[in-house]
């Protein structure tokens, strides 16, 4: 141990810190900046970083001792008395700021890199440099667009005092709805003030560690903690045998235990469970916990699996026959058969697709603690409702004795959507300590966690006449759901039902397989479910158009489905903005005067896509509303929000803000939102399935409209005037006439005379959809996004290395509430597609994930990342809150075919397996000569 | 606390080398630090002393005199190209040097680090519970190579890019321990075996890095990896010429050390490129397989003897 002293943002500090510690330990933890982040702890991510006398370093890899005497700058010191340092205020303006969690190592390797920026060569050199020089901070949100705009901007202001651009200064415009903004909470994530769920330090708290198995399919035999027991500073070793009942998120896949229980399911699933005084401590206890395993037949592959087993092999004791099943789907429309007859033209081809991961970058973290309340736990989720129940289940409590409270929340897409064994592991270590018991997951643990998308394997055939008509589409799939169910129902029914759209389609039918392996689970991630089988179908169609020698925009063109009309399994399509989406992109993409005549190597491709604005039905069978938002006025004027609905970094508390303004005619600074605190907040089933804009705007909007109704209720009872004759916009409530003209603040004083603040509730009930058959519920949403992409690649023919260069992407989301956030949806949509596309999977060693850390799983980084042009669609749908759909997850189906199908524009190989790599282009061009 | 973990900041290389002298086989140098830490981290060095090097001015110097550059070995990648000297006389350096990690390691990450970088595998460079799991490798301490399931080699891949670029530019490196001071060819020091791939006194350090000038050196240097940056070396390829019409062709990332083939402008430019590849020790342990990656050393090679008018 050695004392240092730091000059931290201008403040002296001393330290006692061990020899070995690193910077961002001291500076979180000691000194207790948490707007310092850390991802990665290995120097891959950026999150960390930091100045150190004024250079970047990467705080989670620079010894604090080295640093003893030194001066460091962190987020927390850029804004001088509360206001912004300019390029924070570009952040924000920008829209460069969504979950927030990689945005201070963003800002201040930004601030270090401008200085260096030359701006001589021009617009295009400027940004080459600005991509260069932050090509080592991974954001999963942004596709980096919005932060590379934000500094570039800052830097040309910054060098010409005459360049200056009008910020849009949001509040003081009168209509809330459509205008871009920043999110509500941007200025304090910009300032690293926005508390995530490893920065609410409980006083007093404890460290949990994970013992995880070393085994892919083993019984255990004994596990004896005696020594880490014993060892001091250790409080408590929990192993699965107190935790006994099953959980999972959904009803009919309950098979899964906080740690396992006689027997592992893969490498890496947690047998037993630390508390104790530091991290170092508990780290150490689980070196001395001895476990014995008997191991037993691993089952690694799809193919594996579907085979039958041997006695006493199955993965999961249930399930009727003698595979590793999970689960089968099988749907037929139409008449198939009849279809293949009508089809003239038809092409097959099989799949092959890695597994991916969320890759979002704040790791997994939590803190549970109890009171005379019950358990409160702190935790980085995108569900607190399913959480909560889970807990209450597994702890054997009332649901009355948990709140889930989910602070901000460093990105999500899926993969924060289940019930977490370390949820309910800390929940029960903090009960037997008495103690708060706080875990953050390494990087490691949150790539075995996983839930990320399945590894499938399909065959997918589709059939059309001539002229380009599609009579025919079958498809054949089996997925990869590794040890556990999470979300794999639903998946397995995804992948088949959700290629009944964009396209019309008579005779369609699917099978898909769920087989359980043992690997970490997979589960939803964005685009859940039919992120493959869409890449499937719209290579086939590209193969058909070359077939019939048909433009393949324009055969897409000839089989969208219109608006307002049911699909083949009775979908009930309202608004649908295809058409417009693909003339869109072809526009700006150049499509019809390129396509054909680019050299050899250079390509374009196409390709649409569609997805449910959340699902109409709910996970947990029940009566509930899909979503309530409540909303109080008080004497002060303001509005306060209060909505389950998890804000995850894509924006929903702002946008539950813009429509409550909107209806209420106030603006945003009169509206404060509390949300995600089941103790507090009302239900909302959570973020996922690209739900929340419709369901809790809905809900939001009903709310507000039912205020409005109490408001002007009683003007109206007071000044005798008919309420139809009263208007709320612009902070003011007037006849049309405006012989009565009130401030907002005078129709609240009476609203609350001798009634006191007021509080109303809004609800969304999903009307009933759908057809009656088995299986008729998958997929059913009361509505639906549509979209287009077009990318444009260059291929190294003699290397096969593929660049994207530009994404022309166009997306119907109905209405864009806050078009800044939707941008913002679409870019990080077709980033991380191209990601899928280009560079990501999960690569396995005999079950052990291989690529568990950011260096080896290969997000793309500024430097790899295309040039992304988004464009927003809207169609104004009859349902969603003032016309809106969703715009989260539907974009990045088109993304990946489309980079594909360019590649084979390029070099006239057909991609078949993701990610696509360089090997195989090379050896198809080899083929192809 | 549980481990007796120091932390010492020398001043002077003596004082570095009398530290490390007094603690043979518990202590590491630590230059950067950005590779060291993260082995440190996943439980791949032990060294329960780090003497810290990044106070030691001496080491920091960058100068040329008639014969050579020198620059000292802990002058930062990132400060490279900061010198005219450098960028100047030998920007394949400094090519080198920027596709090295990101550009914030570059800041902290220094060249005689780099030269030492640690070789690395796809079963090696992985955390304690996960070397466990998949059972020990030789560089592990393990009994078996888990690439290749043999007993006998350790093929951990050399991947230290400016290596690469500095042998083809004929460089050597100054070299003090407790017996002195030695000058060496830079690839000398590279022993071919992936378990102790460097041959150096336990208490040696890099002082310099000495790049002969005057010999009208040019050449071209490229990286194969997955993206454009951050990622380590799946090939790196240099190619030089000097004056004398000496080609030189430098590999890296294929064998266990930098693989070093001399020619002429007189030799058939694919019999060096052959030479190259036989020399090579390819296994799968890396993000690309064996055999693409062989496949690209002569697409690099033919690419860059093309780019020098050579081919």
């Amino acid at each position: 141990m050695q004392q240092i002293s730091l000059k931290i943002n201008g403040k002296f500090f001393h330290f006692l810190v061990d020899d070995h510690e690193m910077l961002s330990h001291v500076i979180r933890e000691k000194a207790g900046l948490t707007g310092t982040k850390v991802g990665c702890r290995q120097g891959s991510c950026g999150a960390c970083t930091v100045l150190l006398n004024n250079k970047a370093v990467l705080s989670c890899i620079t010894p604090a001792v080295r640093c003893d005497k030194a001066e460091i700058t962190t987020i927390e010191a850029l804004a001088e008395h509360g206001k912004l340092h300019k390029l924070q205020e570009k952040f924000v303006q920008k829209g460069a700021v969504q979950c927030g969690f990689c945005t201070p190592g963003m800002v201040l390797t930004a601030l270090s890199l401008v200085t260096t920026l030359s701006l001589k060569e021009g617009a295009a050199s400027l940004i080459h440099q600005i991509k260069e020089g932050l090509s080592g901070n991974l954001c999963r949100c942004t596709g980096y667009t919005k932060v590379i705009e934000a500094v570039a901007e800052y830097a040309l202001e910054t060098c010409d005092p005459y360049f200056t651009k009008k910020a849009i200064l949001a509040n003081e415009l009168k209509r809330a709805v459509g205008i871009p903004r920043p999110y509500l909470e941007a200025e304090k994530k910009v300032k690293g003030a926005a508390e995530y769920a490893d920065d609410v330090i409980s006083k007093n708290s404890l460290h949990c560690k994970f013992l995880r198995s070393v085994y892919p399919h083993a019984l255990i035999n004994a596990i004896d903690v005696q020594d880490a027991l014993n060892l001091p500073g250790v409080h408590y070793v929990a192993t699965g045998k107190e935790l006994p009942v099953k959980f999972g998120v959904l009803p009919i896949s309950q098979d899964e235990t906080a740690m396992a229980v006689e027997k592992v399911r893969y490498i890496g699933e947690i047998v037993a469970a630390v508390a104790a005084d530091t991290e170092e401590i508990a780290e150490a206890a689980l070196r001395l916990i001895k476990i014995s395993y008997h191991p037993l037949k691993a089952f690694l592959t799809i193919d594996e699996s579907l085979n039958d087993a041997g006695e006493n092999e199955k993965i999961h004791e249930y399930g009727k026959f003698n595979n590793n099943i999970h689960k089968k789907a099988e749907l037929r429309f139409g008449d198939q058969q009849q279809g293949i007859r009508d089809a003239e033209v038809n092409t097959s081809m099989s799949f092959e697709f890695d597994g991916v991961n969320h890759g979002f970058t704040e790791p997994h973290a939590a803190t549970a603690s109890w009171d005379e309340n019950g358990l409160t736990i702190i935790t980085a989720t995108q569900v607190p409702h399913y959480l909560h129940r889970a807990l209450a289940k597994v702890m054997e409590i009332p649901l009355g004795r948990v709140r889930v409270i989910k602070p901000h929340l460093g990105g999500g897409f899926g993969g924060k959507s289940d019930p977490f064994p370390h949820e309910i592991i800390v929940a029960h270590l903090a009960r037997k300590t008495g103690r708060p018991v706080r875990v953050c997951l390494s990087r490691e643990e949150v790539f075995l966690t996983n839930h990320g998308r399945h590894p499938t394997k399909m065959t997918v055939s589709l059939g059309i006449s001539r002229d380009g008509t599609m009579k025919v589409l079958d498809a054949d799939m089996a997925i990869d759901g590794g040890a556990y169910g999470s979300f794999g129902v639903v998946t397995t029914y995804y992948n088949g039902v959700l290629l009944q759209a964009p396209y019309k389609l008579d005779n369609f039918g699917f099978r898909t397989y769920r087989v359980y392996t043992n690997k970490p689970q997979c589960g939803a991630m964005r685009g859940h479910g039919a992120v493959n089988s869409r890449f499937a179908v719209e290579s086939l169609i590209d193969d058909l158009a070359i077939q019939i020698r048909m433009d393949p925009c324009e055969l897409r063109m000839k089989n969208f489905l219109d608006s307002n009309t049911l699909t083949v399994g009775q979908y009930r399509i309202t608004s649908n903005g295809s058409r417009e989406s693909l003339e869109k992109v072809m526009e700006q993409s150049g499509w019809k005067a390129r396509i054909g005549k680019m050299e050899k190597g250079k390509g374009l491709g196409v390709a649409c896509g569609f997805f449910i604005s959340g699902s109409a039905l709910p996970i947990i069978w029940n009566e509930l509303p899909q979503s309530v938002v409540h909303l109080k006025l008080d004497f002060d004027g303001r509005v306060l929000v209060t909505s389950g609905a998890s804000d995850i970094g894509q924006g929903s508390d702002t946008m539950l803000a813009i429509i409550v303004s909107e209806v209420l005619g106030i603006g945003m600074d009169k509206i404060f939102v509390l949300a995600a605190d089941t103790l507090l907040t009302p239900v909302d089933f959570g973020s996922y399935s690209s739900r929340v804009t419709f369901m809790a705007g809905n809900a939001a909007k009903d709310a507000a409209e039912n205020l409005k109704k109490e408001i002007l209720a009683s003007v109206s009872k007071k000044h005798a005037v008919d309420s139809d004759e009263l208007n709320l916009s612009d902070n003011r409530l007037f006849t049309h006439d405006k012989s009565l003209d009130l401030s907002w603040m005078e129709a609240v004083e009476i609203l609350t005379a001798k009634r006191g603040a007021v509080c109303v509730s809004g609800k969304y009930i999903s009307p009933k959809l759908g057809g009656d058959f088995k299986g008729a519920g998958a997929g059913l949403s009361p509505s639906y996004s549509f979209g287009a992409c077009i990318a444009e690649v260059d291929v190294d023919m003699e290397t096969g290395f593929v660049k994207v260069t530009n994404v022309w992407g166009a997306h119907d989301c109905g209405k864009a509430l806050n078009p800044l956030a939707v941008e913002g949806q679409l870019e990080g949509s077709w980033h991380m597609g191209t990601g899928q596309a280009i560079s990501e999977q999960m690569k396995y060693y005999k079950g052990l994930l291989f690529n568990n850390n950011f260096l080896e799983y290969k997000i793309p980084t500024t430097v790899d990342t295309p040039d992304i042009h988004a464009n927003i669609i809207e169609t104004i749908d009859p349902e969603g809150p003032f016309g809106a759909k969703e715009a989260g997850e539907g974009a990045i189906h088109p993304v990946i075919p489309a980079i594909a199908n360019a590649v084979f524009n390029a070099t006239g190989v057909r991609i078949t397996r993701l990610p696509i790599s360089a090997e195989e282009i090379l050896e198809g061009i080899k083929k192809n000569k | 606390m549980i481990s007796a973990n120091t932390y010492i900041k020398p001043t002077s290389v003596s004082q570095a080398i009398s530290l490390a002298a007094a603690n043979p086989g518990n202590f590491s140098y630590l230059a950067g630090g950005t590779d060291l830490l993260v082995n440190k981290s996943q439980g791949n060095d032990h060294s329960a002393i780090l003497i810290d090097l990044s106070e030691i001015a001496e080491l920091k110097q960058v100068f040329a005199n008639d014969v050579q550059l020198v620059i000292g070995a802990m002058v930062s990648l990132d400060e490279l190209k900061t010198h005219p000297l450098i960028t100047g006389h030998f920007p394949i350096l400094c090519t080198a040097a920027n596709s090295v990690a990101s550009p914030t390691i570059r800041k902290t990450a220094t060249l005689g680090g780099n030269l030492l970088c640690e070789n690395r595998c796809s079963f090696y460079n992985q955390s304690e519970w996960w070397r466990e799991a998949a059972g020990h490798c030789l560089k592990c301490n393990g009994s078996v190579c888990l690439a290749t399931g043999g007993n006998k080699n350790c093929f951990s891949k050399f991947v230290s890019d400016t290596a690469i670029a500095l042998i083809s530019l004929h460089t050597s490196i100054e070299v003090v321990d407790v017996n002195g001071t030695t000058i060496l060819p830079l690839e000398s020091i590279y022993t071919g075996d992936g378990i102790s791939p460097r041959q150096l006194a336990e208490t040696a350090i890099i002082t310099a890095i000495c790049i002969p000038l005057n010999e009208g050196i040019r050449g071209v240097y490229k990286k194969l990896r997955k993206r454009e940056t951050l990622d380590f070396t799946s090939l790196t390829t240099a190619v030089t010429l000097d004056k004398t019409g000496r080609i030189r062709i430098v590999l890296g990332g294929v064998h266990a050390k930098p693989v070093v083939v001399d020619g002429t402008k007189n030799n058939d430019p694919i019999a060096l490129i052959s030479q190259a590849i036989s020399n090579t020790r390819i296994v799968d342990n890396d993000t690309y397989s064996r055999a693409y990656r062989k496949e690209m050393i002569t697409v690099f090679l033919k690419r860059s003897l093309n780019e020098m008018q050579l081919f």
